[in-house]
């Protein structure tokens, strides 16, 4: 191995090495363990840290992978997962108050895949209360801290997988993406993130935010890394009606296919819901410079109006919140985060033909941007986040308020929303530092399922950066 | 926007929460919704006039999808 300490490995060098005797589960475990406890005072990445059953389930990976008995490609890895994937018999609190002590009757599609594969479960991670916002604020639970700079937030709704994953407390860690909640954190903590296209991956036993909009999807420290797991949790579920049939491809094994002659068209947004920073458009423009010296052929290209789009969207996930959250906020709503709640309301408030006109408005959506930004090229290169990442301060919605802050808090999903309602995947991957020191993220756009391009282009650009290898101290 | 144009949006989102959701709540409130929802309808409803059809239907969406399936 090249570090002394495992937790410092990424996930397929522990798990090929698992696999080889080299190593054993519980020794990548206590190494996770030991990074847990270095790391959660400092970040609050976890609400729960399941040490003994995580140690007891490495051995029994251990005694299996001795017997000859290999599960599958993640045979022994330590993980952890954002606190909204069901665990029959366990608690899962979706970050909130209101299901603080609520026990999942049944275990999430996604965590039977990993178990499957051999995956061991170090515990849950915090995340935005009913994963709504994008920042990493949770007042029930405590914030989660981007572990380069504990004031800045991690983005959000998937804090703790972000911030786990960035710290070296895991190896990978699901997360879910209804408006740029995989891949915020993912940019914010300097970590791969893919929301996959819709229907790539189950929803079954996961908490919702909106129906239409919820993708499942892995964060890692490398796209290797997540091409492995989003193999091993993609695919059709007889409980998730919107999942495709469509056979998943080993993405791992397509990743070496190289740039040279591939086309990728740069988008660096002037206007519109999200101003570029000159920096980020900087870090942007460098990225893809490199993938021009890799060989691709960039093409600059500009985006439609998201403004349709991106409202569409609000109005998906502000009816569907308001009818699955009805029976708590009119009983207690005062155990909602204010923020969480208001976000909420004006679901009660919209025409049902509203939102059945957003729906069908996206097959309409989808075909205008296949056959504009996408015409003639394979991907699209863009920021995750158009600029620095500010503080945990600036950003609290629930002590300060204002239109100042509400307008910078809803820039974070400028670039991330428009791709849920698009259903197209979306690949954030780490590309430079702003002057504060914290992570800048790219999006890798494409067409729908074909993550094994997006994945290609990510990972000839890791192997030609070292954004990937630098980590927190 | 004027008093009249507002309190008119007060009283009709008012008469949305208490007459057909049954919840409550305050003028101050009433009028944010209000405005909040404007741009949310007016967004959508214009992106509709310029595209939908009779023959819109939603599952189009998951129909696209599998038919620009790249791989």
């Amino acid at each position: 191995m090249r570090n002394d300490d495992l937790a410092l490995e990424d996930l397929t060098a522990i798990a090929d090495a698992i696999a080889g005797g080299r190593i054993t589960s519980v020794e990548a475990t206590e190494a996770c363990l030991a990074r847990i406890d270095l790391w959660q005072p400092r970040v609050n990445a976890f609400l729960r840290v399941y040490r003994e059953k995580a140690l007891a389930q490495a051995r029994a990976m251990d005694a299996e992978l001795a017997a000859g008995k290999r599960r599958g490609p993640l045979h022994g890895v330590p993980m952890a997962h954002k606190d909204m994937y069901y665990r029959k018999g366990e608690v899962s609190t979706g970050g909130s108050k209101i299901r603080g002590d609520w026990v999942a009757p049944v275990t999430a599609t996604v965590l039977n895949k990993l178990d499957a594969a051999g995956v061991v479960e170090l515990g849950f991670l915090n995340m935005a209360e009913f994963a709504a916002g994008p920042t990493g604020h949770n007042v029930h639970h405590g914030h989660c801290r981007n572990p380069w700079d504990q004031t800045r937030v991690t983005g959000g709704s998937s804090s703790g997988s972000g911030a786990s994953v960035g710290a070296r407390m895991v190896y990978g860690a699901l997360g879910s993406d209804t408006g740029g909640s995989i891949r915020l954190p993912a940019a914010a903590c300097g970590v791969v993130g893919m929301k996959a296209t819709y229907g790539r991956v189950s929803r079954a036993g996961a908490v919702a935010r909106s129906w239409s909009l919820d993708h499942v999807g892995p964060l890692t420290r490398t796209v290797r890394d997540n091409a492995r797991m989003l193999s091993v949790i993609a695919g059709h579920d007889p409980d998730d009606s919107t999942t495709s049939e469509k056979p998943v491809p080993d993405y791992e094994a397509l990743l070496d296919g190289g740039v040279a002659g591939l086309r990728i068209g740069l988008a660096l947004p002037t206007d519109g819901l999200a101003p570029l920073d000159p920096q980020i458009g900087a870090a942007i423009q460098a990225a893809a410079d490199a993938l021009g010296r890799l060989g691709a052929k960039v093409s600059t290209v500009t985006l439609p109006d998201f403004t349709a789009l991106y409202r569409a969207a609000e109005v998906m996930v502000k009816c569907e919140a308001a009818a699955m959250h009805r029976p708590w906020m009119e009983k207690t709503p005062e155990l909602y985060a204010n923020q969480v709640r208001t976000r909420m309301e004006a679901g009660f408030f919209i025409p049902a033909t509203q939102y059945i006109d957003a729906l069908r408005l996206r097959s309409h959506f989808v075909k205008e941007f296949l056959s504009s930004a996408m015409d003639g090229v394979d991907a699209v290169l863009l920021p995750a986040i158009p600029f620095p990442l500010p503080t945990i301060e600036e950003t609290d919605t629930e002590t300060k308020g204002g239109p100042a802050v509400l307008k910078m808090v809803a820039g974070f999903t400028g670039l991330t929303r428009p791709f849920n309602t698009l259903g197209i995947p979306a690949l954030s991957v780490p590309c430079g530092f702003d002057t504060n020191g914290a992570p800048i993220g790219m999006q890798l756009v494409g067409r729908p399922f074909d993550e094994a391009m997006l994945y290609r282009i990510g990972h000839a650009y890791q192997g030609a950066t070292d954004f990937h290898t630098r980590m927190p101290l | 926007m004027d008093e009249n144009t507002m309190d008119e949006k007060i009283r009709t989102a008012a008469g949305i929460a208490a007459g057909l959701q049954g919840i409550a709540y305050d003028d101050k409130r009433l009028a944010e919704l209000a405005a909040e929802v404007e741009i949310l309808n007016d967004a959508v409803r214009k992106a509709a006039a310029q595209r939908l059809t009779f023959d819109d239907d939603p599952a189009a969406f998951a129909s696209i999808m599998a038919k620009e399936a790249r791989s």
